[in-house]
């Protein structure tokens, strides 16, 4: 081995075993392995072990609105307290304008009002206060908005018994869910999709005119009935109790009342529930969830106990999913989904069956190919391209990466694309051995001339990939990955193992010329 | 050592420059052609960008007639398609909010449950999605065009960077034409296929540019055109066989990975022939443009 230092092939070697070692797993493919060694395998993406993606949007909206009201209904009282008539309230786009019939009191009115609600902007112009939610009380909105709903998707999720679901913050105010396994995608969207805000409320049957003139009085709401939309309820705006005081709902089976739900409050709870059951007696009490009455049972005698039942016309999973929104807790706002992606299992086997497939293919037609143009420096540049496929599936494994179906697309394009560096290598060296003729000579020559134009080449290719990967998303990143991996592993094989390569093959083979 | 690289000339002298007027022609036909279908024809956009509901499934004993009767009684928006085997029928869906897809995909599952053995894949991309999708990677190939030109920019002369700016551009239109024309699907993939276009591409031209200049510095007398024509031919084989082993690898994943891969292996073809074509004639030839030499001033 002439003038090969021995430090050089000691690091080639290790590499080239690290990498093959450290491919094992991946081949192998142990899914329930805990040994520390098997589980440095490649993750694999949704699209490819099949599950669901759901992108899910808090609707911000809809709790701004909601504080509005809350606004409205505080200058409601103030102003009843100052003895100042409201002429009218009108809810603007972020903000409320209240014009009063007289201006007299309507500093004391905003001063009262501001503390209550610190940091909100408050204008009079003359008759008129005007009420707008600024930009910082809004994120403060949004913030808690997106950090309750994350809390309680996690623990819904996790009544569905999902294997090592993801679930996170996207941007401002999205979930991102990703959830390997999942069968039945329907029903996590069917979960995720209730508010599932439930309140008790005390039924109003004596004031008959106002659900004839469908017109609430102060302090009343009118509430539809959730299987029929002509049934209408007039209810005391204020619950008697909610969904928070609940420690535990589950589905239970009643031989009178069919399926149902039996939920037990918690001591402050019960507390409450306790109080208005013994003080309206004869009364009816609704049962609201997400803007709906679902029951409204006469109270036939005072309910102490703290635990209860909620009939209605469920059926079996009805009522388990019920009780799991309920034992999981309300949404502080509605989710909307605006993304999904779900693959079953057999499209994902299919397409890993596949990426083999092609993968194999196209490595064996590189090769032959290579061996025909090259000959015995083919062999060489395959041997290389073997080990740089290790290195790939090797790296992927141990950093942790997710490979995906474009990832796979990623590994074959490499595939194509690795053997450039030694095609650059390969053609120097044959314009060198025009110049000369000391064997060893033309091929340090061919290695050192092509090598700038070598990174240079594989450096714009690794821009795109890194800019793909900044830019991209799930699966698309998971191609920006196999390809900037395969990029890094060809430089490498090319520079370092192919070169070692020929100069064994050289040394033992004892050339004496080259003609390539 | 074997090789069939002998019964290629080894020393090519093609006269490529000689011929530089009629690709330059070709190309900005080409070029025009391709912006008036991209804008009056359009691309066809898939649901990453055009937001809506597809269904996968595959079906046992049914017709796709048949589960479009069904369906289309329902939805008037609705189209179905097979998919890489008779067995397997995409359906696609237009929706027009976010709440009416989830509903949609219930209704529609719950319409064909017993005609289908499997599921295979459900998407949806709401509105508000697919404009951010489109966006990103509007914005991600822009980025990219811009960090690899000042790659070129740092590691060149300006001059160079000109001709690969050019070379670029053609190969992205060029593409996007064809996708066009041949009505290719355009998704998320599609993005990276361009982005790695783009890559390969000015890996190609990179090459070629870097032997120019090493040629600039050895032959200080050579007419710039001869010195462009043998710097092509030096290349050439290196050309040629790069495309050839990622054509080949491409082939192969087009034909055996898989229906969902197939576009994104489609464009890559298309994208891996313009890109070759275009180093050879379209970014060396623009080099002509500039003087490198100030005594060719005098020719």
């Amino acid at each position: 081995m002439k003038n090969y230092p021995i430090w050089k092939s000691f690091t080639v070697i290790s590499l080239v075993l690290l990498g093959i070692i450290f491919a094992i797993p991946s081949i192998i493919y142990d899914e329930n392995s805990e040994n520390w060694f098997l589980k440095n395998k490649i993750n694999l993406g949704l699209d490819l072990q099949g599950g669901s993606y759901l992108l899910l949007e808090v609707q911000l909206d809809v709790l701004y609105k909601e504080e509005l009201d809350n606004f409205a209904d505080s200058i409601r009282l103030i102003s009843r307290d100052k003895s100042t008539k409201i002429e009218n309230i009108s809810l603007e786009e972020n903000g409320l304008i209240v014009s009063f019939n007289d201006n007299n009191k309507i500093k004391e009115i905003r001063d009262s009002f501001f503390q209550m609600y610190r940091g909100l902007f408050l204008q009079i112009n003359s008759n008129k206060l005007i009420i707008k939610l600024n930009d910082d009380y809004k994120k403060n909105i949004q913030d808690s908005a997106i950090k309750q709903s994350l809390e309680i998707v996690r623990k819904r999720i996790d009544e569905t018994g999902t294997k090592e679901p993801l679930i996170q913050r996207s941007g401002k105010k999205r979930i991102l869910l990703q959830l390997p396994g999942v069968k039945d995608p329907e029903r996590i969207k069917d979960l995720l999709g209730k508010t599932a805000k439930l309140t008790f409320h005390i039924v109003d049957d004596e004031n008959t005119s106002a659900l004839q003139n469908n017109l609430a009085p102060f302090g009343k709401i009118i509430v539809s009935d959730m299987y029929d939309i002509n049934i209408k309820y007039l209810l005391d705006k204020k619950s008697a109790v909610g969904g928070e005081n609940l420690i535990d709902a589950k589905g239970s089976f009643d031989q009178t009342e069919g399926h149902a739900v039996s939920f037990r409050f918690d001591t402050e709870g019960a507390q409450k529930f306790g109080k208005v059951t013994t003080n309206n007696v004869g009364k009816r009490m609704a049962v609201i969830l997400d803007g709906v009455v679902i029951t409204a049972p006469r109270i036939n005698s005072a309910i102490t106990g703290g635990s209860g039942i909620i009939t209605g016309d469920f059926d079996a999973q009805e009522a388990a999913d019920l009780a799991v929104l309920l034992r999981s807790g309300a949404l502080p706002a509605p989710l909307e989904i605006v993304e999904e992606r779900s693959v079953g299992a057999g499209l994902g086997a299919d397409s890993i069956a596949a990426g083999q497939i092609a993968a194999i293919i196209g490595m064996v037609l590189v090769c032959i190919f290579m061996i025909l143009i090259y000959g015995a420096f083919g062999a060489l540049a395959n041997v290389s391209l073997i080990v740089n496929l290790f290195i790939i599936i090797s790296l992927l494994g141990t950093i942790g990466a997710t490979l995906t179906l474009p990832g796979i697309a990623g590994i074959v394009l490499t595939i194509g694309m690795a053997v450039d560096a030694n095609v650059l290598i390969f053609e120097r060296i044959k314009e060198e051995s025009l110049k000369q003729t000391k064997v060893f000579q033309i091929v340090k020559n061919g290695f050192d001339r092509a090598m700038s134009t070598i990174l240079d080449a594989n450096i714009t290719t690794l821009i795109a990939a890194v800019l793909l990967f900044a830019f991209g998303s799930g699966p698309i990143r998971g191609f920006s990955i196999t390809l900037s991996l395969g990029v890094i592993a060809s430089m490498f094989t090319a520079l370092m193992l192919t070169n070692f390569l020929v100069y064994m093959y050289l040394s033992f083979a004892n050339k004496k010329e080259l003609k390539l | 050592m074997f090789g069939l690289n002998k019964i290629i000339p080894f020393e090519p002298n093609i006269n490529f420059l000689g011929l530089r007027r009629n690709f330059l022609i070709f190309s900005i036909l080409a070029i025009l052609i391709s912006i008036c279908l991209i804008s009056i024809k359009g691309l066809n956009l898939g649901i990453d960008f055009k937001g809506g509901t597809l269904i996968e499934v595959s079906t046992k004993n049914t017709s796709i007639g048949e589960l479009r009767e069904i369906l289309s009684s329902s939805y008037s928006d609705v189209s179905l398609q097979e998919f890489g085997d008779e067995n397997i029928i995409l359906i696609r869906l237009q929706n027009k909010s976010n709440q009416e897809s989830i509903e949609t995909v219930n209704s529609v599952k719950n319409l064909i449950q017993d005609k289908v053995v499997e599921f295979r894949r459900s998407e949806f991309v709401g509105p508000t999605i697919s404009s951010e999708l489109l966006y990103r990677g509007f914005q991600a190939v822009s980025f990219a065009l811009i960090a690899i030109l000042i790659y070129i920019w740092l590691r060149f002369e300006w001059q160079f960077g000109f001709g690969a700016v050019v070379a670029l551009t053609h190969d992205v239109l060029f593409t996007l034409g064809l996708l066009s024309i041949l009505n290719v699907e355009f998704s998320l993939a599609t993005i990276a296929a361009i982005l790695t276009i783009a890559g390969y591409s000015i890996n190609d031209t990179v090459v070629i540019f870097d032997r120019v200049r090493e040629n600039l510095r050895k032959y200080k007398k050579l007419d710039l055109v001869e010195l462009f024509n043998l710097s092509i031919n030096n290349t050439l084989s290196r050309t040629i066989m790069t495309s050839l082993t990622t054509l080949l690898a491409l082939v192969s994943l087009f034909i055996f990975g898989g229906e969902v891969i197939r576009p994104f292996a489609l464009t890559m073809i298309i994208g891996v022939i313009i890109g070759t074509y275009s180093s050879v004639f379209i970014a060396v030839p623009t080099l002509l443009i500039f003087k490198f030499r100030p005594q060719d001033e005098n020719d």
